[in-house]
């Protein structure tokens, strides 16, 4: 009896479980239905509010075209480059401004104006500069990511307690090991934050500048649609750019949850 | 603890127990762009070996002594020499125990313990030796793995003593080390200090609030008066180690300290 009980109590449980990982559902399920009642109500051209069946064909389309995908990886490689540059960049600087008296002296106030200025912004400076090639996105790209992980980076290394640097003193910590053993692990929580602010943001303005000047990526691709009134291939673009988004920055935030098993977990 | 273990690990070491002399130790920080004394004419010696704790009322400046005598502070007056040789910053020879166990939250145990290893010339496998070897001396067998927030507070505090020991410092300063604890691990715990002072031979300096743990453990205890800082009193404990708890003898000392501190808090 107590068995069948438990194990009566023990599914209700899960189930519940199931039940609330798939709330989320819920939303995006509402607003396809919405989207699908709106098209077939007729009170818009077809043409301008695609149907999300068809738009699901288009989808299929070009995927199996290979379209869809070539236009992805271009747009990643550039995300890739870029990323990598600006996060090297931004956590070695942002280092050198928490840590160094001269750097933060001579550099913290041009710094502080830069990272105000809109990626988007310098779109047009970098093209006259730099050309409509592949330099002007992936430095873009840099730019994007380089100025949140500099200053999470900085700002991190600054709220480290003091505590702890006296305890490197204590132990007489080489400088390697100063970085390595404690500087950058007390560091890290803040750090991925910027890493995963400068994604997003790297992200959102390679779009826009695939939208503007780029002969591949999933900008152009949207572009392309919109010269053509494909606003089916508009739309397949659109998803993509989110649902890729959305897999980038969940993945930083799985490793975070991995890296930081070390910290108490607050539930 | 097995005795094997200990004969082994005691044949090991090699350290000899430094001696403390400081002179005329003045020290003062500004508050609000005025100075102001917190330690004045501060003459200690403390012999090679012996155990000394530090009682006074809170905030007359004993933590700033021992961060001092830690290098940890600069900007001082006075004279400060560990063996003769005069103290100027932190040094492997000197460890110091805070209050709060300053363990890295992103390390293991044995992982913060072989931190303090960083510059010794010791082999990879020696220093993994060494480690074990404290982590058994403070009883953490089986918690090498585990992080910081996984362990109590009496369990984080004994890292902290192992991580402060491996060095075999010459001089260990010892700030409230068990003043978080409740009042069975803090007996539990002065027991170990009391058995790895015996063993480990080193000198120690122990600031406490608890007059009943400076008299069990310390050869000699200092009383420290406020504003500013100075020593005002001492007292020797007569009494050889290991030491009963309820000897009548400490208890005539506790009486005595009791006295003294409550007259350094009427002063005020
Ligand atoms: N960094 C600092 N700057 C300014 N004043 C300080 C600083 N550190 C300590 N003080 C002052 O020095 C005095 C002595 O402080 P200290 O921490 O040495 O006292 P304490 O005897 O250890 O007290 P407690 O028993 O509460 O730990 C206090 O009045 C404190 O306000
Ligand atoms: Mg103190």
């Amino acid at each position: 009896m107590i068995s069948t009980a438990s194990a009566v109590i023990g599914s209700r449980v899960s189930v519940g479980h199931r039940m609330l990982a798939l709330t989320w559902l819920i939303s995006p399920l509402l607003l396809l239905a919405t989207w699908a009642l709106v098209a077939a109500s007729g009170h818009y051209s077809a043409q301008l509010l695609i149907p999300p069946a068809d738009v699901w064909h288009t989808f299929k389309d070009l995927l199996h075209s290979g379209e869809l995908l070539e236009g992805a990886a271009f747009s990643l490689r550039r995300l890739a480059s870029g990323f990598v540059l600006g996060a090297s960049g931004g956590l070695l600087f942002g280092a050198a401004l928490a840590l160094s008296k001269t750097v933060e002296v001579y550099c913290a106030p041009m710094f502080h104006v830069l990272r105000q200025v809109p990626s988007i912004a310098l779109i047009p400076m970098f093209i006259l500069v730099f050309g409509v090639e592949e330099t002007f996105k992936v430095l873009l790209v840099t730019k994007a990511v380089f100025f949140p992980v500099a200053l999470a980076t900085s700002e991190g290394i600054k709220a480290i307690p003091r505590s702890h640097f006296e305890v490197a003193r204590l132990y007489r910590l080489p400088r390697y090991s100063l970085l390595l053993d404690v500087v950058f692990p007390a560091a890290a929580p803040p750090i991925l934050t910027g890493l995963r602010v400068g994604l997003t943001r790297a992200w959102m303005v390679l779009v826009a500048a695939e939208l503007l000047a780029a002969d591949s990526g999933l900008g152009q691709m949207i572009e392309m649609g919109r010269q053509m009134m494909r606003i089916d291939v508009v739309m397949v673009g659109v998803i993509t750019i989110g649902l890729i988004g959305f897999v980038l920055d969940s993945s930083l935030r799985l490793l975070e949850r991995r890296l930081f098993r070390w910290k108490a977990i607050k539930e | 603890m097995n005795a094997s273990l200990d004969q082994r690990w005691l044949a090991s070491t090699s350290h000899s127990p430094g001696a403390l002399q400081i002179r005329e130790l003045s020290k003062h920080y500004l508050l609000d762009g005025q100075p102001m004394e917190v330690l004045k004419g501060i003459d200690l010696r403390v012999k090679p070996g012996e155990f000394v704790s530090i009682v006074g009322a809170s905030g007359c400046g004993k933590s700033s002594l021992l961060r001092l005598i830690a290098g940890l502070e600069s900007d001082y007056s006075g004279d400060m020499q560990l063996d003769g040789k005069a103290i100027t910053t932190t040094s492997l020879e000197r460890g110091i125990v805070f209050q709060d166990h300053r363990l890295f939250p992103w390390k293991t145990v044995a992982q913060n313990i072989a931190i303090a290893l960083k510059r010794s010339p010791l082999t990879r496998q020696e220093k993994a030796l060494r480690v074990a070897e404290h982590i058994r001396l403070v009883n953490l067998q089986g918690f090498e793995n585990a992080y910081p927030h996984q362990l109590s507070g009496g369990m984080a505090q004994r890292a902290a003593i192992a991580r402060a020991l491996i060095t075999q410092p010459k001089l260990l300063l010892l700030d409230e080390p068990f003043g978080a604890l409740d009042a069975l691990t803090r007996i539990s715990m002065q027991r170990e200090l009391q058995r790895i002072w015996v063993q480990h031979r080193s000198t120690m300096i122990m600031v406490t609030h608890d007059v009943e743990e400076a008299l069990y453990l310390g050869d000699r205890v200092i009383v420290m008066d406020a504003r500013p800082g100075r020593i005002k009193y001492e007292i020797d404990v007569d009494l050889p180690h290991p030491r009963e708890r309820h000897a009548p003898r400490l208890q005539e000392l506790k009486e005595i300290l009791l006295t003294e501190l409550a007259g350094s808090d009427a002063d005020k």
